[in-house]
């Protein structure tokens, strides 16, 4: 069975300006639609708590909605996960625990309300108050206090007498905000209708670290896998390779940024999408450089379009179906997959899709447009020297032409 | 057929028969036992047949798949930083007092963790700062103008400090943890600041967070060693059979010794007098790994508790004038007065330093010790170095300032995943990998039919391969681990095609069938050796800036490329050389 003939003879260089044009403006559009949009990021990089309740009789996202605003929380956002029936349901909410610039007004009043406090501090990012109370005082009684406000109180701890024996030091801790929301959605009901299936809360700070951490990653494998292509190809080679990465890992990027507008999230496993993307872009690539290797030098002294497009021609249907069976493997994850998991089988199918696309039509042009740059170059510092344009040497004869190095900064 | 067929052959043979050994645990664990004894290794090793492997050498699942909590939590090592500071400036300035050396204003700056020493009177400046660099070596001088004195904590000691904070605050976390007897819990440092925690088969992400969150708990209480209860209990009960538990003498005091903590505590439960308890000491093995216990030592303490680590204000580890590591106590002021008293009372008598109800040491109490500055001398051993005596003695300090001045510890994340969501991503993942797998191994045997039923075979090995690599890098199997798995299974598909294309291209060339065969592998094998290695280079560094589930993606995808490569490589060119060169054949079906 067959599905590619051999011997197809597409002009795929010809088609090379309107293909980069189009890319080059998608790419564009993408990049300033993070810049001025941005991700929709998960709680792994915006912070937060995410709960995950499973009711036991259908619901539908406006009663779980209304549920949640009659029960004070605001500001939370419900999103159905898997199928209708499923019922199942991400709540998220900003923060980690109850203590907000709201609740902790309110927890100073009722502190205040036992006697002089010298210091105040509220640190809403760990959910904890500390104070300085003129005499000392019972944490039980503190703890009932800033209860009585409505937050949630984990424990009130007596941090000991001040230095100098200007007062006595405490701290409140706060519950968390999963806490309250199931609490919230359980309200008057004699049992809830539900059960929580997970709980995510990431600190601001630590989703802060680990989108750094991630946007490292990112570009410490693109840099090492561009080491490597230059090392095992020609330096010429190297910018198709990383322009044809950095294309393929916007377009996924891209897809995040439009499924943001459709709820889904940007989160650890998108990085994990993104870089593996990054490897399979090359891997791509490779195929077919490979090639282009391999045929310069079998017609020693063609112009190198040509070779391209010869190159590309005999690999099309291994390209395509090597990207095909990829693919193929990830239809299991798509029927079953649910939440992020589906996200990343879909963002990998999307990026394996541009990835051959990016091989074919962008990789291997800008060959030849580094070829025909260095060759042009070439010919300004030395008259007469070179064959002109599109003149091709094969791989390792690149010693009398500019230094590959120009060629890489020149992109 | 030559010999190297055959070494080839015997080696896929062998690497194929040691994957299907090397997951036998697996096998029994997740089909053989029920459900609910899944993470029980005793109920393993007891159904595994004698030839399996050990029980513990079974994938274990990751905390999204068995439901539990994965936590991390950050040390807050600068606060407690700060407070060190101001809290040495109080201590400088009572010092410079009590050895007559003059009174002496101290600022501290913790900002810059710096302190300003202003002497009331100029002329003794020269004395102090003498003095003040001879006693207190963790501060080093910044400057000297006119009347002050600057001095700034070593940026030796703040990284000493920092390290020791996290392992101290590992420390407890763990013994706390262990004491909850969750099985097969994972305590981890994450950086240089922050401790990463698995908790599986807990639900209540509220409780885990107040367990491990929870400030330590330091008590000073007395032991009763005038009892003998524990040889008498020795004598009446017999320990359970295969325990060994004993008796040892420790420094003269009979206590008993015991490998297992849980069977320690169900030995002597319900036999313990009124009005006491049991405590334990984990004793560490000699150059045993950090906050490991070889053994725990039994101590018969009073319920009572005279004094608590909120009356403590210091502890620092030095050498004596003897040349004996030592810790030096500080009591406030109301501390003091019951240390005092208590010490009055107890002369003679051993007195437990309790940490989370653990006994971390027992120093007996020599004389009544009055002004709330105690010296505990931990006693030369001939068998350690000074290094190793002083670690000893900087652990007690460690676990004596936990008490005291906490590095505060806040929760970073929290993630719990139901028991019941677990199960049915189990159900979801294996569904998606055993769809993907059908799909690819269909397609590959209609499209290029012999030689794609060949690639299926190295599929499945490889399938099994990457399985029973897992197992051997004790990597657990996340939801994204799966997902690892099953992208992995394309690309080592993807490597088949690229040999099967590159086949067929040369048998349109006219080549006879053998040579198509040789020059297909031999010319796609640097393409696919390329294309492993770039998507290996990201996967590696996914692997080292990952945590968590992330984790788990890319070690499925290393462990799945490495098996990728050999299975395409090696195997399905055995296979093909087998028919194609053994059989003679003049024909390839491709």
């Amino acid at each position: 069975m067959q599905i590619i003939k051999h011997k197809t003879s597409i002009d795929f260089i010809g088609k090379r300006r309107p293909a980069m044009f189009i890319s080059s403006l998608l790419n564009l559009a993408i990049v300033v639609g993070i810049a001025a949009v941005g991700f929709n990021y998960g709680v792994d990089f915006a912070g937060g708590t995410v709960v995950e309740l499973k009711f036991n009789h259908p619901v539908s996202p406006e009663e779980v909605r209304h549920r949640a605003q009659s029960a004070g929380l605001h500001d939370v956002s419900v999103q159905r996960i898997g199928a209708t029936g499923d019922n199942d349901y991400l709540l998220r909410l900003g923060g980690m625990t109850q203590l907000t610039g709201d609740t902790a007004a309110k927890a100073e009043t009722a502190i205040k309300g036992l006697g002089p406090v010298k210091t105040f501090h509220a640190d809403l990012e760990n959910g904890i108050i500390n104070f300085r109370a003129e005499s000392k005082q019972a944490p039980d009684v503190v703890k009932k206090a800033v209860a009585d406000t409505g937050t949630g109180v984990r424990e009130v701890r007596e941090l000991g007498e001040a230095q100098g024996g200007s007062g006595w030091d405490y701290q409140v801790v706060f519950s968390g905000m999963a806490d309250r929301i199931s609490a919230g959605m359980a309200k008057g009901l004699e049992k809830p209708d539900f059960i929580q299936q997970r709980v995510d809360y990431v600190g601001p700070q630590v989703g802060k670290q680990l989108r750094n951490k991630g946007l490292m990653a990112l570009i410490y494998a693109s840099l090492a896998i561009l080491v490597y292509v230059a090392f095992r190809f020609d330096f010429k080679f190297a910018p198709g390779a990383l322009v044809a990465m950095v294309h393929d890992t916007i377009m996924v990027a891209g897809f995040y940024l439009v499924a943001g507008f459709f709820g889904r999230e940007f989160n650890l496993t998108s990085i994990a999408a993104l870089l593996t993307i990054i490897g399979y872009s090359v891997n791509d690539t490779i195929v077919i450089y490979d090639r282009i290797r391999e045929e310069m030098v079998r017609f020693k002294g063609k112009p190198l379009p040509e070779i391209i497009n010869i190159a590309v021609n005999d690999t099309l249907s291994r390209t395509i179906l090597t990207s095909g069976v990829t693919a193929l493997s990830l239809v299991g994850l798509l029927i079953f997959g649910v939440g992020e998991i589906w996200d990343f089988a879909m963002a990998m199918l999307v990026g394996i899709i541009v990835g051959t696309y990016s091989s074919v039509y962008i990789a291997s042009p800008l060959t030849i447009w580094l070829d025909e740059r260095a060759a042009a170059r070439a010919k300004a510092t030395r008259p007469g020297g070179s064959k002109g344009a599109g003149s091709n040497k094969p791989q390792g004869g690149g010693k009398d032409k500019p230094k590959p190095k120009a060629a890489a900064s020149a992109s | 057929m030559d010999r190297s067929w055959w070494w080839r052959a015997a080696l896929i043979l062998g690497v194929t028969l040691g994957s299907v050994w090397y997951l036998v645990p697996t096998y029994y664990s997740f089909f053989v036992l029920p459900r609910e004894q899944r993470n029980d290794l005793k109920a393993l090793a007891a159904v595994l047949p004698r030839w399996a492997p050990s029980a513990t050498q079974r994938l274990s699942l990751g905390l999204d798949l068995q439901g539990g909590i994965h936590m991390v939590m950050r040390v807050d090592t600068r606060t407690a930083l700060e407070k060190r500071t101001e809290r040495r400036g109080v201590q400088i300035a009572s010092a410079m007092k009590d050895r007559k050396l003059g009174e002496v204003d101290v600022d501290a700056d913790p900002e810059k963790l710096q302190l300003t020493l202003r002497p009331k009177d100029p002329k003794t400046l020269d004395a102090i700062e003498k003095d003040v660099l001879d006693t207190y070596r963790d501060f080093t001088k910044v400057n000297r103008t006119g009347d002050a004195l600057v001095l700034q904590l070593r940026d030796n000691q703040v990284d000493k400090f920092k390290e020791d904070s996290v392992d101290q605050a590992m420390l407890v976390i763990r013994r706390r943890i262990d004491k909850f007897g969750v099985g097969e819990v994972d305590v981890r440092k994450l950086g240089t600041d922050a401790i990463q925690i698995s908790l599986p088969g807990r639900q209540d992400p509220e409780e885990a967070k107040d367990l491990v969150g929870r400030t330590a708990q330091l008590e000073f209480r007395m032991v009763d060693d005038q009892s003998t209860f524990f040889k008498d209990l020795l004598a009446k009960k017999p320990p359970p059979s295969g325990s060994d538990i004993a008796i040892t003498s420790e420094e003269g005091f009979q206590q008993l010794k015991g490998k297992d903590q849980q069977e320690l505590l169900a030995y002597v439960k319900g036999e313990v007098p009124a009005g006491k308890e049991v405590l334990l000491e984990c004793k560490e093995a000699p150059n045993s790994a950090k906050n490991t216990c070889s053994s725990y030592i039994t101590y018969l303490v009073e319920k009572q508790v005279p004094l608590t680590g909120e009356s403590l204000s210091g502890a620092d580890a030095n050498f004596s004038q003897y040349g004996e590591p030592e810790v030096d106590v500080q009591f406030d002021a109301s501390g003091a007065r019951d240390f005092g008293d208590l010490t009055e009372k107890n002369v003679g008598k051993r007195m437990a330093i309790v940490l989370d109800d653990n006994v971390t040491s027992a120093p007996r109490i020599n004389e009544k010790i009055p002004g709330g500055r105690a010296r505990i001398t931990l006693g030369r051993s001939f068998n350690k170095t000074n290094d190793e005596m002083l670690k000893d003695a900087q652990k007690l300090a460690l676990v004596l300032k936990a008490g005291a001045l906490p590095a505060p510890v806040t929760t970073g994340e929290v993630r719990q995943v139901g028991a019941s969501l677990g199960d049915e991503l189990i159900k979801k993942g294996s569904l998606a990998a055993v769809v993907g797998l059908l799909l690819v191994v269909v397609f590959m045997a209609v499209y290029y039919k012999r030689s794609g039923l060949i690639a299926d075979v190295a599929l499945i090995l490889n399938g099994l391969l990457i399985l029973a690599g897992l197992t051997a890098f004790g990597a657990t199997l996340t939801l994204p681990g799966i997902a690892g798995f099953v992208l992995t299974l394309g690309i080592a598909v993807d490597a088949n095609v690229l040999i099967n294309e590159r086949i067929r291209e040369e048998l349109a060339n006219g080549k006879s069938a053998r040579a198509a065969v040789d020059q297909g592998y031999d010319r796609a094998f640097w393409t696919i050796f390329d294309a492993h290695v770039t998507t290996l280079l990201a996967a590696f560094i996914l692997f080292a800036t990952g945590t968590g589930p992330v984790q788990g993606f890319a070690t499925s995808l290393i462990v799945g490329l490495f098996a990728s490569l050999f299975t395409s490589i090696v195997v399905t060119r055995a296979i093909v050389t087998f028919f194609v060169h053994g059989r003679n054949a003049q024909t390839v079906s491709v």
